[in-house]
C-alpha cells in the first residue's frame, strides 16, 4: 500500500477515528487504526466492540491496500509532521509514514485477525447537525459518571415521527431537551446511548450536515449508528431500562420566579467562590427578589442580591451550584424560569424546574427542562 | 488487657440493688486469649494454660485463672511463667480468633448502645442512660449481656456499672471473674475509700511509694488529705486529679472514638450450615440488625458485604459498592443474598456468615436524590423502629423469622423468653 494525503486532511482523519477507543483495551489489536484505500481516497476506522468510527478522506492512491497501526501513536505523528504532503508506504510488517525530511517507521498488525466493523440498519431519523449537537451538550451534563448504575450513565434518546427526545439524569437531576427531526417512521422506540460516546458525537459532527441515526435491535447486539456525509459512529446500548424519569416532572406549576440568565449565572459563580466542595448556596426568593447566599464555614461568607420576579408565597432553596450552572448552560434564552413543585415528603424539598423563557412575561418554552432536587436545608 | 484479675476480693451484686443511677458500663472479658484458646481445648478448662510462644523469648499473652494463681502474669518471659507454674500448658496464640470474637462482643454491645467505647480488644464502655427506655435499669441490661455473651461466644466477662467511666472500671475490677457488680452514686464513696490507693488510675508505683511515706494508704486517706496539701506532694495536675477521683468525680463522658469505619453483625453456627435457605434467613435477621444500628447510629452505608467461612476456616468476603447509601434491611438483605448466589456453594458447609455495612456517611451528609429506591422500604422499617421501641424487639419481625429455630442466638434482654 502506498498513498499521499494533505497533511491536516490526515490528521484529522486519524484523531477521529482514535478519540472514541478508550485508554486502555483488553487485546492490543483494538487499540489500531485501520487504514484502508478505497476508489479516490481512504477509510480510516477503530472498533473496539462497543463504539466503532469510521471516516473517509480523499488521497492519492498510487497503490491499493490495508494495514492496522497503534491508533494513538500514529494519532500522535500526524498532529506533529510538518505542514506538506504526507506519504504512507507499507514494507512487509512496517509501515512508513513520511512528511517533509521526518520520516517514522511503526510496526503494522495483523490485519486479518482485526475484526469486522457492525453493519449499519436502515436509518430512523435525520435531523441537523447544527440541531443535534447543542442538545447533546444540553442533556450530557446531566449523565452519571458513577458505573454503580449503569443505566443512567447513559443519555435515553426516545425517537417519535417528527421529534427526538433526549433524557438524562444522575438522580441528583434531570435534564430532558425534545429537538424536530424527520422520521419516516411514527415510533422508532428508545436507545440509551452511552454519555461519553454521545458527548463525542455532538462534539465531532460540529455543526454542519445532517446526521441521520440509524437505531438497530434484534439478534443479540443492538446498536446506534450516527452519520453524516463523511463519517460514521456506532455504539452498542446500554442494556436495562431507563429510570421513568418523566413522571417527576410537574404538570403545571404556579410557583415560579423569572430572573435573568446571564445575570443568576454571574452571581452563582462569585457567590459559590467561598462555598466548600460539595457545599449548596441558599437562595431566599422574595417580593424583593432573588438573595444569593454562602457560608463557607468560619472562613468566609458571601450574599448577593439580584433581580428576580416571583409569582406566590416566597421561598428558600437550597442547591448545588455546579447542579444550578449545569442547568442554565442549558438555557439559551435571555430569561430563565425556576418552578417550585410541592412534596409529599416532609424531609425532602420538592425538585424545583428550570426552564428558558424569551422575556419577562413569556410563558416560557418547554424544549429545554432541567429539574435539580434541592439539597436539605441547614437550620 | 486487664489481667489483674483475682486480685482482692471478688465482690458481685444481688438482684435487689437499685441500679436506675449506674449507667455507665465497664464490659471486661475475662482471660479474653486464654478463654477463647481453651473453646477449642474444653479439656483443659481446669488446668494452667499460658498463651504465648514456648521456648526463646516467648513471652505470655494471657493466662486462665488456675495459672494466674500462681501468679503468673502477661507481658511475662514464659519461661519464667513455667517456673512459676510448671504444670502449666503452652498454647500458641491465634489473632483472628480473638479478632473474630471481639467483633461478635462488641456487636453484642452496639445491640444495646450505640454509645460503645472499646478501649482494646477485649473491654469497652457502654453509656445506657439511653437503652434505659428500652430495656430496663442497667443491672438487667448488663446481666442481658452477660448471658448473651455467653451463649454467642461461649466466653464470660465481667461488668461494672457506675454513675462515671472510672467507678464503672473499678467496679468491674472488683466483679472478676464472670461477675456483675453495680456500685449505685450514694454507694460510691463507701466503695472506694477502703480501697488501697493503688486501685487509682494514674497511682503509679513512684506515686504509691511517695504517698505511702506519708501515711496515704487507702483512697479515703487520700479524700481527707486537703487539696492544697496534695497538689504540693504530686504536682497541681495529678494532685487536683487524684483528689477527684477520691470523692468519685470523674468527668469523661463515654465517646465512641474515632468515626465508625462499618457496622457489622457475623455469628458462628453451632453446627455447620449447608442449606442456602437457611443461610438466606440468617442474613436476612443479620440484615435487620445492621440497619437498625445504621438507623440508631444515624449513618447510611455505601457498601455491603457478605463474609463466610467454611468448615475448613477458609474465609472470604464479597462486596458491593451501591448507588446510593443505604439504612434500609431489606435493601441489605437483597444485596447478601446477591452476594450469596454468586458465591455459588454447591452445598458447601458454612461456619460463619456476616453481613457489613461499610463506607459509611452520615444519614445528614447523604444529599437526597429526586428519587429513592429506598424510601418506601425506609419508611416502614423506621416504624417497625418505633413499635420496638415501644413493645419489644419481637413485636414485629419479617414473617420469614417467624418461628424461625433461634439457633446459637437469642434476642437481648427477653433472651429467655
Amino acid at each position: 500500500m502506498r498513498f499521499h494525503a494533505n497533511r491536516d486532511v490526515f490528521s484529522d482523519a486519524v484523531s477521529f477515528a482514535v478519540r472514541l477507543l478508550p485508554q486502555r483495551t483488553t487485546l492490543p489489536i483494538l487499540s489500531g487504526v485501520l487504514i484502508e484505500t478505497t476508489e479516490g481516497g481512504l477509510t480510516l476506522s477503530s472498533f473496539d466492540y462497543e463504539v466503532s468510527a469510521r471516516t473517509q478522506i480523499e488521497a492519492e492512491v498510487l497503490e491499493p491496500g490495508r494495514v492496522l497501526v497503534s491508533g494513538r501513536l500514529l494519532a500522535d505523528i500526524a498532529n506533529r509532521l510538518p505542514n506538506v504532503p504526507v506519504e504512507v508506504v507499507t514494507d512487509e510488517n512496517r509501515v512508513v509514514v513520511s512528511g517533509g525530511s521526518a520520516r517514522f517507521t511503526l510496526l503494522s498488525m495483523p490485519v486479518a485477525e482485526y475484526p469486522s466493523l457492525p453493519v449499519v440498519g436502515e436509518p430512523t431519523g435525520v435531523l441537523p447537525a447544527g440541531v443535534f449537537s447543542p442538545a447533546i451538550a444540553q442533556v450530557v451534563v446531566a449523565a452519571s459518571r458513577d458505573d454503580v448504575t449503569p443505566v443512567i450513565t447513559g443519555v435515553q434518546l426516545e425517537a417519535g415521527e417528527d421529534s427526538l427526545a433526549l433524557v438524562a439524569t444522575d438522580r441528583y437531576r434531570v435534564a430532558i431537551r425534545a429537538v424536530p427531526w424527520h422520521s419516516e417512521r411514527s415510533d422508532g422506540g428508545s436507545a440509551l446511548v452511552p454519555a461519553r460516546t454521545l458527548q463525542e458525537v455532538g462534539r465531532t459532527f460540529g455543526s454542519t450536515g445532517d446526521v441521520t441515526i440509524s437505531i438497530t435491535r434484534g439478534g443479540d447486539r443492538e446498536l446506534i449508528a450516527f452519520s453524516s456525509e463523511k463519517k460514521t459512529v456506532t455504539s452498542l446500548l446500554i442494556k436495562g431500562n431507563f429510570p421513568p424519569v418523566r413522571r417527576l416532572f410537574p404538570d403545571n406549576v404556579d410557583h415560579f420566579a423569572v430572573i435573568g440568565t446571564a445575570e443568576l449565572v454571574e452571581a452563582t459563580r462569585r457567590v459559590q467562590l467561598v462555598l466548600e466542595r460539595e457545599a449548596a448556596l441558599k437562595f431566599t426568593f422574595d417580593a424583593d427578589g432573588l438573595g444569593l447566599e454562602a457560608a463557607g464555614g468560619e472562613q468566609a461568607q458571601a450574599s448577593e442580591r439580584i433581580d428576580a420576579v416571583l409569582a406566590g408565597e416566597p421561598v428558600v432553596v437550597s442547591l448545588k451550584p455546579q447542579f444550578l450552572l449545569d442547568g442554565l448552560s442549558g438555557v439559551h434564552t435571555e430569561f430563565v424560569r425556576i418552578s417550585f413543585t410541592k412534596t409529599e415528603n416532609p424531609n425532602k424539598p420538592g425538585p424545583v424546574l428550570i426552564t428558558g423563557q424569551k422575556s419577562r412575561e413569556d410563558t416560557g418554552t418547554e424544549e429545554y427542562r432541567y429539574l435539580l432536587q434541592p439539597n436539605l436545608l441547614l437550620r | 488487657m486487664t489481667t489483674k484479675g483475682g486480685q482482692g476480693t471478688r465482690q458481685v451484686s444481688d438482684a435487689a440493688v437499685d441500679s436506675s443511677r449506674a449507667t455507665v458500663l465497664h464490659v471486661d472479658m475475662d482471660a479474653f486469649f486464654a478463654s477463647v484458646e481453651l473453646l477449642e481445648h474444653p479439656e483443659l478448662v481446669h488446668r494452667p494454660v499460658i498463651i504465648g510462644h514456648e521456648g526463646g523469648r516467648g513471652v505470655v499473652t494471657s493466662a486462665n485463672y488456675p495459672a494466674r494463681r500462681f501468679g503468673v502474669r502477661s507481658a511475662m518471659p514464659v519461661s519464667r511463667a513455667l517456673r512459676l507454674c510448671p504444670n502449666a500448658v503452652v498454647l500458641p496464640p491465634h489473632y483472628d480468633r480473638y479478632r473474630e470474637a471481639s467483633e461478635t462482643v462488641m456487636g453484642i454491645f452496639r445491640d444495646v448502645t450505640p454509645v460503645v467505647e472499646p478501649l482494646s480488644i477485649d473491654e469497652a464502655f457502654l453509656d445506657v442512660a439511653g437503652a434505659v427506655r428500652l430495656f430496663g435499669p442497667p443491672a438487667g441490661i448488663a446481666a442481658a449481656i452477660r448471658a448473651r455473651v455467653l451463649r454467642e461466644t461461649g466466653l464470660t466477662c465481667s461488668i461494672g456499672a457506675g454513675a462515671s467511666k472510672f467507678m464503672a472500671k473499678l467496679a468491674s475490677t472488683r466483679a472478676k471473674p464472670d461477675g456483675l457488680l453495680v456500685v449505685p452514686p450514694e454507694q460510691a464513696l463507701a466503695f472506694l475509700h477502703p480501697l488501697p490507693i493503688e486501685a487509682l488510675w494514674g497511682v503509679g508505683p513512684a506515686t504509691q511509694q511517695s504517698l505511702q511515706r506519708r501515711g496515704i494508704r487507702t483512697v479515703g486517706d487520700l479524700a481527707e488529705t486537703p487539696r492544697p496539701v496534695l497538689e504540693g506532694w504530686v504536682g497541681q495536675s495529678a494532685g487536683s486529679r487524684l483528689h477527684d477521683l477520691a470523692w468519685a468525680r470523674d468527668p469523661r463522658r463515654v465517646t465512641p472514638h474515632r468515626a465508625e469505619k462499618s457496622i457489622g453483625h457475623e455469628n458462628t453456627f453451632g453446627t455447620d450450615i449447608r442449606d442456602e435457605a437457611a443461610l438466606r434467613r440468617e442474613l436476612l435477621e443479620q440484615a435487620g440488625r445492621v440497619a437498625v444500628r445504621l438507623r440508631r447510629a444515624g449513618y447510611r452505608a455505601r457498601t455491603v458485604s457478605l463474609k463466610l467461612r467454611f468448615a475448613d476456616f477458609s474465609t472470604i468476603t464479597r462486596s458491593h459498592t451501591l448507588a446510593e447509601p443505604t439504612d434500609v434491611a431489606r435493601r441489605i438483605h437483597d444485596e447478601t443474598c446477591a452476594l450469596l448466589t454468586a458465591v455459588r456453594l454447591q452445598g458447601r458447609a458454612v461456619r460463619l456468615l456476616g453481613t457489613r455495612a461499610e463506607q459509611l456517611v452520615p444519614a445528614d451528609d447523604d444529599v437526597p436524590g429526586l428519587w429513592s429506591d429506598d424510601e418506601q422500604w425506609r419508611g416502614a422499617e423506621s416504624a417497625l423502629d418505633r413499635a420496638t421501641a415501644r413493645f419489644g424487639r419481637d413485636a414485629l419481625r419479617p414473617a420469614a423469622l417467624i418461628g424461625a429455630r433461634q439457633r446459637d442466638r437469642e434476642r437481648l434482654v427477653d433472651g429467655e423468653g
